[in-house]
């Protein structure tokens, strides 16, 4: 049993007229675009200027062209998000009346394309800071003002932060001394164990 | 031909050793001696007090000494016992223990000329048995970067995602509290985490070699 993927709206019955009459030829091409850059939150698929010539090349005016991508990107992201099989997603599409030359085009942009899609969509996250670089030091102090011949060692770490919402990378700087590090050592272990019961 | 001792401005008290407050004598000290020769034992006693306290970092007021002003002691010469004697003391115990040894204590002291009554009080200050708290005091204040003070983590496993039906994808988020009260949450991947783990236990394994190393072994 799988889930079906579209609804015939009354905009996706409209746009599916529009790419039946799509020319061919440059199809697969804008397919593999989209597939691109679907993962990607912010992004446009194709900058203004790209939409312009594509308008041009189709004949679309902006209205429809806009129709058409939305409708072609809805289309593999409902696939994405059910993970479809080829078949079904085929199976669905003649359903909304797509002639078969697009269908077959889209199944076979799909099948190319999915792993790597659905691959970058697990990595999206929501939360919004995720830790992107582990940097360290070891060091030891030799002196200090209050003592001298120390020989201490201790060891600093970086973590660079990177913050989803703002794009920008926080460091966080700590240090420890060798029984600090042990702790903080064990306390990963334990976590470790946790992830492999999770597996 | 003789050999001569040289003494007085320097502290040489053989001919291979210096004296631990240094090649010459800081002229704080110097200015301290004759005031401090004048003291009685309660009073000293008092002022060591407060500056054992004032190194390991309790805050001291001057309300603490102010009870030994009077004929004996004025404020000048309170001033002048006080920073003599706190520098003193703090080039005593800025050696390690290991290389300052009693012997050699109570033979500095006696050069510079410190009543012998004072010599126990000091001794016991440097060598004696509060001497590891002092030093644990001394660890704890130096300047570092902010500590891990507390960890609180969570391992989750993702089922789904706006736009994904099935993600499970596990992940990690850490709540890092550091000693200077900052709080740092965020999350990572498991292969991220790996790589923290991976880089910890090298640096702990650095740090376990460096400790073994001979540099680490010269007694000084």
């Amino acid at each position: 049993m799988s889930a079906t993927l579209f609804t015939a709206s009354l905009s996706i019955k409209r746009a599916v007229a529009l790419i039946n009459e799509m020319d061919l030829n440059r199809f697969p091409l804008l397919l593999s675009r989209i597939l691109q850059k679907l993962h990607l939150k912010e992004e446009r698929t194709f900058s203004e200027e790209e939409e312009e010539k594509l308008q041009a090349a189709f004949g679309y005016t902006s209205n429809d062209l806009d129709l058409v991508l939305e409708t072609l990107e809805f289309i593999l992201q409902q696939a994405a998000y059910h993970t479809a099989k080829p078949a079904v997603l085929g199976e669905q599409l003649k359903q909304l009346e797509m002639n078969e030359d697009k269908v077959q085009k889209i199944v076979e942009a799909w099948t190319n394309g999915a792993r790597n899609l659905v691959q970058k969509l697990k990595e999206r996250t929501v939360h919004p800071n995720q830790l992107e670089e582990v940097k360290w030091r070891l060091n030891l102090q030799m002196a200090q003002a209050s003592q001298s011949k120390v020989k201490r060692p201790n060891a600093l770490f970086q973590l660079g932060v990177r913050s989803d919402s703002t794009g920008k990378k926080d460091n966080i700087r700590l240090e420890f001394t060798h029984e600090e590090l042990y702790d903080f050592y064990n306390q990963l272990e334990t976590i470790q164990k946790q992830l492999d019961s999770l597996s | 031909m003789s050999i001569i001792q040289v003494k007085g401005s320097g502290g040489v008290a053989g001919l291979e050793r210096t004296s631990f407050v240094g090649a010459r004598v800081p002229p704080e000290i110097r200015a301290m001696i004759k005031p401090l020769s004048k003291l009685d034992k309660n009073t000293f006693r008092s002022i060591l007090k407060v500056i054992t306290a004032e190194i390991q970092g309790i805050e001291q007021s001057f309300a603490d000494l102010q009870p030994l002003l009077g004929e004996t002691l004025t404020e000048d010469g309170l001033a002048v016992v006080y920073c003599g004697l706190a520098d003193l003391v703090r080039r005593a115990l800025k050696l390690p223990s290991s290389s300052l040894k009693k012997e050699n204590l109570i033979q500095d002291l006696q050069d510079l000329q410190i009543p012998e009554s004072f010599h126990e009080d000091l001794v016991a200050l440097v060598v004696g048995s509060k001497r590891s708290q002092i030093d644990s005091c001394l660890e704890n204040n130096r300047p570092r970067l902010p500590s891990l003070e507390n960890l609180s983590w969570r391992t989750d496993v993702a089922i789904s995602t706006g736009v994904l039906n099935r993600v499970l994808v596990r992940g990690v988020t850490m709540e890092m509290t550091l000693s200077d009260g900052s709080v740092k949450d965020f999350e990572m991947s498991v292969s991220k985490f790996q790589e923290l783990r991976f880089n910890v236990a090298s640096v702990l394994s650095e740090m376990e070699k460096l400790e073994k190393h001979s540099i680490l072994k010269i007694k000084d």
